[in-house]
């Protein structure tokens, strides 16, 4: 061989391990989903064309999703440093305006960073054999994303303002992911919280990113957050709160009544936001305690847009601020809610309201 | 069953090879990526017909050249690594020529670059570098005789004078 031929071989041994299968996959669903697009606005342009002939002034809008903001090709999340996020959202499926089948083979997991960039997250898995939403999880501070990767077969953690990225080591089957599984991230992105399967017997795994070591979760309980060194954790109907140090270990307090909805722990290291279960359509909130599991207070909240639901509680903006996530008409909005006085204000806007297809910072 | 799963298996078998052709093209690990990532974008729309009766390396192969070209005459900048090109510290004779050879390549125009990649990396004959390129033979004997040229000013130790000779 010549000093070519084996320069040429030594200089190819550097090309670096890839793994593009997905992300492939991924870039040839956006391209079609792109032409899709246009096509679309294509039509619906010649229709607008048409109303227009026969009644002018008339205003023909698509329903649905915003093709400019749902459908339009994104570039994928770089490596390295891209800066906190403030969401991740599923793209939903495509329904054929004639045929109205529906396609979600172009379905991905999308992130919008505190800056306003979206980008497209192709290695995050979206659907499983038996999860047709894949969740993924960001920390409350928007500093860490996980996901699971297929190709890796295991959780990917990435820290998207350090740029380092962490594959557990603990590998996860795909088919073990079932229906409605869960994720929850702690804030320094070294614990994961994994649920095969939300409400059902399945038990969970706390799993440490950094030395793969376990912690089993009974199935009964499910996760809502890992916050200062504990992962809290709820086992409805009864219901009973568990603030299970990630080592393992604690014990279950019970509260006195049926509650949903818990946000994750207040700064104060003791209480909790839920919503009773019997007041689902009251717009309050429940202050429990949750050393004593005493109910501290209720709180009803003021300032939320008429015709609006409560989809959820999150994290704790401050002592007294805690967010509360609403949907209604207008779409999805984050409120900050100030439980000394009950008045909420809007924190921030999620996008087309699509339940379950949002995920915000240290809501799992 | 998925209907990739045919396009993930080939993907899986010959990325790594794929890849260091498309990194002899570019001389750029992210660059190469994203040219193996764009040509595999495509090569999965055409996978059916592929996995049917076509030979998917080979179309893979020349996509991935073709796109090389075509992203060369957009004046796809090609961006040098700062870093080394390895951590190792004995800069023995291999590692010089690689570190020569790296510089030498990026002052070769695209196609003259993509001939020594085929001829000499891939070992494809005349022949069937020019069906890759899409060219003729001659063509293919030209452009080698003055890629071969180039190299030998650049970097005389690299390139046997016997070389073109053999290779023609």
């Amino acid at each position: 061989m010549t000093r070519l031929r084996s320069a040429l071989a030594g200089l190819a041994e550097e090309a670096p391990l890839v793994s593009l299968a997905d992300a492939a996959i991924a870039g040839h669903r956006r391209r079609r989903r792109t032409r899709l697009a246009l096509t679309g606005v294509a039509a619906v342009t010649t229709a607008a064309a048409l109303v227009v002939t026969v009644a002018a002034g008339a205003v023909v809008l698509p329903r649905g999703a915003d093709p400019a903001t749902e459908a339009a090709a994104v570039p994928d999340l770089p490596d390295g440093k891209v800066g906190a996020i403030s969401r991740a959202y599923l793209t939903p499926c495509e329904v054929g305006k004639k045929t109205k089948r529906v396609d979600c083979g172009a379905v991905e997991w999308r992130v919008v960073t505190r800056s306003g960039r979206t980008y497209g997250v192709p290695q995050a898995l979206t659907s499983s054999r038996d999860d047709p939403r894949v969740p993924v999880a960001i920390s409350r501070d928007g500093r860490m994303l996980a996901y699971y990767s297929r190709a890796a077969q295991a959780h990917v953690v990435r820290d998207l303002v350090g740029g380092a990225e962490v594959t557990s080591p603990v590998k996860v089957e795909e088919d073990r992911i079932g229906a409605g599984s869960m994720l929850a991230l702690s804030d320094d992105g070294r614990y994961l919280a994994f649920d095969p399967r939300e409400g059902s017997k399945e038990p969970g795994l706390l799993v440490d990113v950094r030395t793969g070591r376990t912690v089993s979760i009974p199935g009964r309980y499910e996760v809502i957050s890992i916050k200062d060194g504990a992962a809290e954790l709820i086992r409805y109907r009864k219901t009973d709160l568990w603030l299970m140090p990630v080592t393992g270990g604690g014990k279950p307090v019970r509260f006195d009544g049926t509650f949903i909805m818990f946000s994750e722990i207040a700064p104060d290291g003791r209480t909790v936001a839920a919503v009773e279960f019997a007041e689902l359509n009251k717009r309050r909130l429940t202050l429990l305690d949750v050393k004593t599991g005493r109910t501290l207070r209720k709180v009803s909240i003021g300032g939320l847009p008429k015709g609006s639901g409560i989809d959820g509680t999150g994290i704790w903006l401050s002592r007294k601020e805690v967010t509360v996530v609403v949907s209604g008409r207008s779409g999805g909005h984050s409120y900050a809610l100030d439980v000394t006085t009950g008045k909420a204000r809007r924190w921030a806007d999620l996008g087309p309201a699509r339940k379950h297809a949002t995920v915000l910072p240290g809501v799992s | 069953m998925d209907r990739h799963d045919g396009f993930r298996e080939f993907v899986l078998a010959r990325q790594q090879s794929l890849m260091r052709t498309a990194y002899l093209l570019t001389g750029d690990a992210h660059l190469a990526e994203d040219l193996l990532q764009s040509v595999l974008a495509k090569v999965v729309g055409h996978w059916p017909k592929l996995s049917k009766g076509g030979n998917p390396e080979a179309y893979t192969r020349k996509a991935l050249v073709n796109q090389y070209i075509a992203w060369k005459r957009r004046s796809r900048p090609e961006l040098p690594s700062a870093d080394p090109p390895d951590s190792g510290m004995s800069y023995d004779d291999a590692t010089l020529d690689r570190i020569v050879l790296r510089r030498v390549l990026a002052k070769l125009t695209c196609k003259q670059r993509a001939m020594i990649v085929l001829r000499f990396w891939e070992d494809l004959t005349e022949a069937q570098t020019a069906e890759v390129l899409g060219c003729s033979i001659g063509n293919v004997k030209s452009q080698t005789h003055h890629a071969l040229a180039r190299l030998r000013m650049l970097a005389p130790e690299l390139v046997d004078v016997r070389m073109e000779e053999v290779t023609r």
